[in-house]
């Protein structure tokens, strides 16, 4: 199948050729040129330990949400990178390459190393709580809430700073309280474990997430339901 | 004056695109694109935003067309459906071809790199003037662009106009 062949050559062959950024369980991240353009290309990889066809249709899956969920955000003004291309015979996703940005996490990491500046840090909460009660009031829950998937674009600083959101893998559409809150709780989780003494802080932007969004005395309850679940917690009614 | 592009997924394919405007022979030109005269896509500037929004349909177009999979009959064609926001074939034709009583048509190849492509050939055939791509902003109308795409305000706060097209362009298969 000489026509097949060909086609499965383009993709894989330009990856190759292709800077390889970073290798995740469930996808491989490169840098590349397409149009003349800086991308960034997600190229989710078959699994080899599943079922071929539990695997074709979980990552055709997987790839159309992060793509559906990408747009719902732009159209509501929340930043995340555009779409250039998708391929869905490979499952890759062409993206726009966010340049001159650092990631949440570590920014937030060499700020505490350097210790300076506080209140720029709790700028930067405030910042994150508006674009994610922005992001639930589109019922969009993002699913890997972490600082490493929130990029702070450099340039602008304090109140015009620019926060852009990625990796929307395992997102979905859900207008309920409890995926809202529980999207908050995995964030909170990932947010303390990383940033040693941040307890304020991600105070500080649950404040924020409840000025900006209509919907939040719902979700934040929800937040507190979802706390007292889960590993060494009473579940005492 | 043209501007001519690699595709880096496609290495043999390059896109190269002509821009026209006081175009006086619209009919002629449709009638040569149908028959084959001009092996190319004639497409109405007043809805392109810019050049890559050309390069990303071609770039699909492309892909589909080397996967048997595409939507419409030839890659010329694709490409115009791809520069539609819905998937509705004959209506992405209406908006984003051209007809004959337009006065700019923006002219897109898809050829090898080796060939030699015989562009002045091409350029005889318009009657009207040749401007460079990149002034096409001269030609469009940005406020039916917006209202085709459904671009609202607020998307404009994270990106440009180019950003929100491209965006809808490269998703409508799932949106």
């Amino acid at each position: 199948m000489a026509h097949s062949d060909s086609v499965k050559a383009s993709v894989p062959s330009y990856l190759k050729e292709a800077q390889m950024i970073k290798q995740g369980a469930e996808a491989r991240v490169y840098r590349g040129t397409f149009l003349g353009r800086s991308v960034i290309i997600k190229e989710r990889f078959p699994k080899l330990y599943r079922h071929p066809e539990v695997d074709e249709k979980l990552t055709r899956r997987r790839t159309t949400q992060e793509v559906r969920s990408i747009l719902r955000c732009r159209r509501a003004g929340i930043s995340a990178p555009v779409v250039y291309f998708v391929d869905y015979t490979t499952h890759c996703i062409f993206l726009e390459d966010i340049i001159h940005s650092v990631s949440v996490r570590d920014h937030i990491a060499s700020a505490q190393a350097s210790e300076q500046n506080p209140q720029h840090l709790q700028t930067l909460a405030d910042k994150i709580g508006e674009i994610l009660a922005q992001m639930h009031d589109e019922d969009v829950i993002h699913g890997d809430l972490t600082t490493s998937n929130m990029l702070l674009v450099s340039g602008a600083e304090d109140q015009n700073m620019k926060l852009v959101l990625i990796d929307f893998g395992l997102s979905y559409i859900s207008a309920l309280p409890e995926d809202k809150g529980v999207d908050l709780y995995v964030l909170e989780k990932a947010f303390l474990s990383t940033h040693p003494r941040t307890e304020t802080l991600f105070e500080r932007l649950l404040k924020s997430y409840s000025a900006s969004s209509k919907k939040s005395s719902a979700v934040i309850k929800k937040l507190d339901e979802v706390r007292l679940r889960g590993r060494k917690r009473s579940m005492v009614g | 004056m043209h501007l001519t592009q690699d595709l880096e997924l496609f290495p043999e394919y390059t896109v190269t695109q002509l821009l026209f405007k006081d175009v006086k022979n619209a009919t002629e030109l449709r009638k040569m694109a149908v028959n084959g005269e001009i092996k190319g896509a004639l497409i109405n500037p007043s809805m392109v935003v810019d050049a890559f929004q050309i390069l990303v349909a071609a770039n699909k177009a492309v892909h589909l067309h080397k996967s048997g999979k595409m939507k419409t009959r030839s890659l010329y064609s694709e490409i115009i459906f791809n520069l539609s926001p819905t998937n509705n074939i004959s209506e992405a034709f209406k908006r984003f071809g051209i007809s004959d009583s337009d006065s700019a048509v923006l002219i897109v190849l898809v050829h090898n790199k080796d060939e030699t492509l015989n562009i002045d050939n091409i350029i005889s055939k318009v009657d009207g003037q040749q401007i460079a791509v990149d002034r096409v902003s001269d030609l469009n109308d940005v406020a039916k662009i917006k209202k085709l795409y459904k671009v609202a305000p607020q998307e404009e706060k994270c990106g440009s106009l180019l950003d929100a097209v491209v965006c809808r362009m490269a998703t409508k298969d799932v949106a």
